[in-house]
């Protein structure tokens, strides 16, 4: 049996003389079967938070001048580091395909008289903006645009 | 067809007896192109007549028999056993208060069903003389997907912001709103947009998109509330810079 | 404590008619109160299973003339023609309301709603929302309903009693089933609309919720049910569950076919001539046991069918007319009928007879009324064409609610105590029967008793020796059932309780179905008869009216209607 969910859930708005089991959470939910997925989807937020934290110190030791930056730069080698930097590209990519596999169903069919182009072509476009973003970043941050 | 055993784990509750839901177990023989409710059937008629569950059209389409079995939300007259194991465990609905047994609390969907006006709204009605409306097959597309809700309540079941938020409208009632809104024949759009705005609405929704998962009629509830939330914000957005006057 | 509810009509039932039959009495009265009570969530009524469509005349090539002159041969001119006239003058106004109140009607290009052949129908005048009309028409009305606070809903509570005092009746006593507890619904007039009673049948398409209650709760206050021996096969049902096959797969163009492969209906005499699958249900029903007891059916798992063959149709057409139906081949005889044929047998579908009323819904008791499949206003007489059925639940259920509202308002409140000494008693047979210590009947002992005698007696062929059985079978049952052994004495939501309760009305409706058919001594329409082959007008063009009296059941005959179309040998 699953753990109880909010005892107000799907209530009725008239009260009923007998008394009733309080409903339960599915027995999945949050880490079993397919909840695993969504849980994970919303534990990347926590991955997102420590990777704008690092970003905060970037800048911190940016700042601080040549010293606490090269510091940094040497701390950065580190393999926990790294391994951090990989599950925050996992996590950008899970986040990445999941929201492309939903995203695209929840264009309205119309918008006043506009129709949206077939989905396929939303998906592609995505998929390519994505691509695009990411090449140009690539590009930005290896200095070849500056 | 040769029967083969399989015990059935299942959930039973009489308020004025249990303090709380136990399980208790039936083993029996089955025929292995039974459904899950072919099974409980056999129970309530063979075994223990006791056992309270709902059911009636066994052909997927009345929606009464929705459960859980083996801890995932299932129309069990579509359910086959051979699908699952040697030992089956059949629940009441999650998220449902239960009333007894597999039964679970059905008002609070109706209560929702109606806050989302489930009807065609029009300025002025049509009259039978004028008779049916136009409708292209392009129209009727739109919504027809929308239309093929058969209030069965997995999609509810399977819902995490419905386990934690009471007044959410749910995957079903959100659906069936936005069916109408997308019908050419209705003018409601505006009517619904106030509901779909408020507290408890589209934007509660975290598009886990488990009820889409487990619809057994395809209707992907989570595209419409995710639809509905697109609107939502394009109505928000147009609302300045086209002033609604007395329409709708 | 009884609980006591005052409304100006109460509702038995809510599918098709029933909703209806609500939508019509607040919009002919808007401070009118109308009780909606029934056994199950209106969504779930049976109403939802109809698969293939409803006719009305809506093409340029169409008249009522033709719609009628169809429906009149197809009843085997067992049918009242000015309630068959009325009924399609009707029918596309009923059916265009309900275009306006959201149904999904499938469409032509040109935005029009599209019609589909059925059997028996002479033109495309069949509507249809896919394969799930009944599906789509109940969940319009069920919704459009939500809109009227005036009807107000009493979800799954199960009606036991009609209440009659001074000759009308006053209301009905209806147990929640979720609370157990009784209450006391007084209105001045109350429709039933509680649809057929297929579960008499071991093999049927019904739900397990088509259990003859209304048909029994007018029987036993004396009303008479009308032409229960008229039972219809339908030709399609999946073999093992009985779930329909709708005929809008033949609309569609498919090929029933025999064991060697042949179109049986063209290949051998059937009576069907031309018309070959669009042949009516009774003909093509009898067509295909023919065939099996030539020898000429398809051995199968499930013992003896015959194959519906859709696979020159193709996937693109299958998946958008008819959807649903590979749905529940696949689910159910693993089956995709785009390759491969579907097996299929005749399965009992739908009750032609009912309580008996007239073209307003009225019965013979005052401020009694029937709409629906639960009716036999005679519109189908001996068989009815697929199709009508969901539009005489709009058409009669429309009407029953406006001659129900008209007649609250005409007549004055009932005598309270009355009422209230009759709930009372009631409730205590209802408390006594779910504390009941002992017996020894099972409920599901003495079903599986009724549902062999009614297959054996009462099947697509009926013979006097073997209705005989079935008579005496059926009024034994019934009198053992007074020996019924329950073991859940609980009080939140017994089903045990209902199905006891449920089993007493279908003992009551299958007794009649047998007692009327032991007594129609010709074939006609869907009463054929091996030991009497022929249709006689000279002895038996009449309604059979089988009263509940003394105990027992006694039968008596009504005269039909015609007027516009003489009976004339019935050959397509």
């Amino acid at each position: 049996m699953g753990r109880p969910a909010h005892p107000d859930a799907m209530k009725s708005s008239r009260p009923s003389p007998t008394r009733m089991a309080p409903p339960q959470m599915p027995s999945e939910y949050p880490m079993g079967g397919r909840y695993r997925a969504y849980t994970l989807f919303d534990a990347t937020g926590f991955v997102y938070l420590l990777v704008g934290l690092l970003g905060v110190r970037v800048v911190w030791a940016l700042g601080d001048g040549p010293v606490a930056w090269a510091q940094l730069q040497s701390e950065l080698q580190n393999p926990l580091y790294v391994g951090f930097h990989l599950l925050a590209l996992l996590s950008v990519l899970f986040v990445g395909v999941r929201f492309f596999r939903l995203f695209p169903k929840a264009q309205p069919p119309r918008i006043g008289p506009a129709k949206p182009p077939p989905q396929p072509v939303i998906l592609g476009g995505l998929y390519a903006a994505w691509l695009g973003v990411t090449l140009l970043m690539a590009a930005i941050l290896s200095g070849g645009l500056l | 067809m040769s029967g083969s055993k399989k015990t059935f784990v299942i959930t039973r509750f009489d308020p004025d007896r249990d303090e709380a839901p136990r399980q208790q177990s039936y083993e029996i023989e089955v025929d292995p192109r039974w459904k899950v409710l072919d099974a409980l059937n056999h129970i309530k008629d063979e075994v223990d007549p006791s056992l309270s569950h709902r059911w009636s059209c066994r052909m997927a389409v009345c929606g009464s028999c929705g459960m859980m079995v083996d801890g995932k939300p299932s129309l069990t007259c579509k359910d086959s056993l051979a699908d699952h194991g040697d030992t089956v465990e059949v629940a009441p609905l999650a998220n449902f208060p239960v009333v007894r047994d597999l039964v679970v609390e059905l008002e609070g969907f109706l209560d929702k069903l109606k806050q989302v006006k489930p009807w065609i709204i029009r300025a002025k009605e049509r009259a039978v003389e004028e008779g049916t409306h136009r409708q292209s097959p392009a129209e009727h597309q739109e919504f027809k997907q929308f239309s093929m809700c058969i209030n069965c309540m997995l999609c509810y079941s399977a819902c995490p912001v419905v386990a934690n938020e009471p007044d959410f409208l749910g995957p079903a009632a959100i659906a069936l709103g936005h069916r109408y809104n997308l019908d050419s024949r209705d003018e409601g759009d505006h009517e619904r947009q106030e509901v779909f705005r408020g507290e408890g609405s589209v934007f509660s929704c975290s598009y886990a998109n488990e009820c889409s998962e487990v619809c057994p009629k395809n209707v992907d509830p989570a595209a419409a509330v995710n639809q509905a939330k697109f609107r939502a914000v394009i109505d928000w957005a147009t609302s300045f810079v086209v002033p609604r006057g007395g329409e709708g | 404590m009884l609980e006591i509810v005052e409304h100006d009509i109460v509702i038995v039932g809510g599918g098709g008619a029933g909703l209806r039959a609500a939508i019509a009495a607040v919009e002919a009265d808007p401070a009118a109160s109308v009780a909606m009570i029934s056994k199950v969530y209106p969504m779930r009524s049976h109403t939802v299973s109809a698969e293939g469509g409803a006719a009305a005349v809506a093409r340029e090539d169409d008249n009522f003339e033709m719609h009628g002159y169809d429906t009149v041969k197809g009843s085997d001119f067992l049918g009242d023609q000015d309630v068959i006239q009325y009924f399609v003058e009707q029918a596309p106004r009923e059916l265009t309301r309900l275009e306006h109140w959201g149904c999904p009607w499938s469409r032509n290009e040109d935005g029009s709603v599209a019609t589909r052949a059925f059997g028996g129908m002479s033109t495309k005048r069949t509507w249809y929302a896919a394969d799930k009309v009944g599906f789509h028409m109940l969940h319009a009305l069920f919704q459009h309903s939500l809109r009227f606070d005036r009807i107000v809903r009493y979800d799954e509570q199960f009606v036991t009693k009609l209440v009659v005092v001074d000759g009308a009746v006053r209301g009905v006593v209806a147990l929640d089933v979720r609370e157990g507890n009784m209450r006391l619904f007084l209105g001045r007039a109350v429709i039933l609309t509680t649809g057929g009673a297929g579960k008499i049948f071991p093999f049927t398409t019904n739900g397990n919720i088509k259990t003859g209650d209304g048909m029994a709760l007018a029987y036993r206050e004396g009303v008479a049910l009308k032409d229960m021996e008229f039972v219809q096969y339908h030709p399609t049902g999946l073999p093992g569950t009985g779930i329909l096959i709708t005929e809008g797969t033949r609309g569609e163009g498919a090929y029933l076919k025999n064991g060697r492969g042949e179109r049986f209906l063209i290949e051998y005499d059937h009576g069907v001539g031309h018309k070959a699958e669009l042949g009516p249900r009774d003909m093509i029903s009898r067509a295909i046991i023919r065939e099996m007891e030539a020898g000429r059916g398809v051995e199968s798992e499930w013992g003896l069918v015959v194959h519906l063959d859709l696979t020159h149709i193709g996937e693109e057409r299958i998946m958008s007319k008819l959807p649903m139906v590979r749905e529940l081949c696949q689910i159910y005889v693993h089956v995709d009928p785009v390759h491969e044929p579907i097996p299929v047998r005749p399965v009992v579908h739908y009750m032609m007879g009912g309580v008996d009323v007239d073209i307003d819904g009225a019965t013979s008791l005052p401020g009694l009324y029937a709409a629906g499949e639960t009716a036999c206003a005679s519109l189908n007489g001996a068989n009815r064409l697929g199709s009508n059925s969901l539009t005489e639940c709009l058409v009669f259920g429309a009407r029953a609610g406006q001659h129900a509202i008209a007649f609250a308002k005409g007549s004055s409140g009932a005598n309270q105590s009355a009422c209230q000494d009759i709930a009372e008693q009631e409730s205590a047979r209802i408390e006594s029967l779910r504390a009941r210590k002992g017996g020894s009947e099972r409920i599901a002992g003495l079903r599986a008793e009724m549902h062999h005698s009614m297959e054996t007696g009462c099947g697509v062929y009926r013979e006097q020796d073997s209705m005989d059985d079935t008579v005496r079978k059926t009024t034994e049952l019934r009198e053992r059932y007074a020996a019924l052994k329950l073991e859940d004495d609980s009080r939140v939501f017994n089903t045990e309780l209902i199905a006891a309760l449920e089993l007493g009305n279908m003992l009551l409706v299958a007794e009649a179905v047998a007692v009327s058919a032991s007594h129609r001594h010709e074939s006609r329409g869907a009463h054929a008869r091996r030991d009497q082959p022929t249709r006689d007008d000279q002895n038996f063009l009449y309604h059979t009216l089988c009263h509940w009296d003394s105990g027992g059941p006694r039968l008596d005959r009504k005269d039909v209607t015609l007027g516009k179309w003489e009976p004339e040998e019935r050959k397509y």
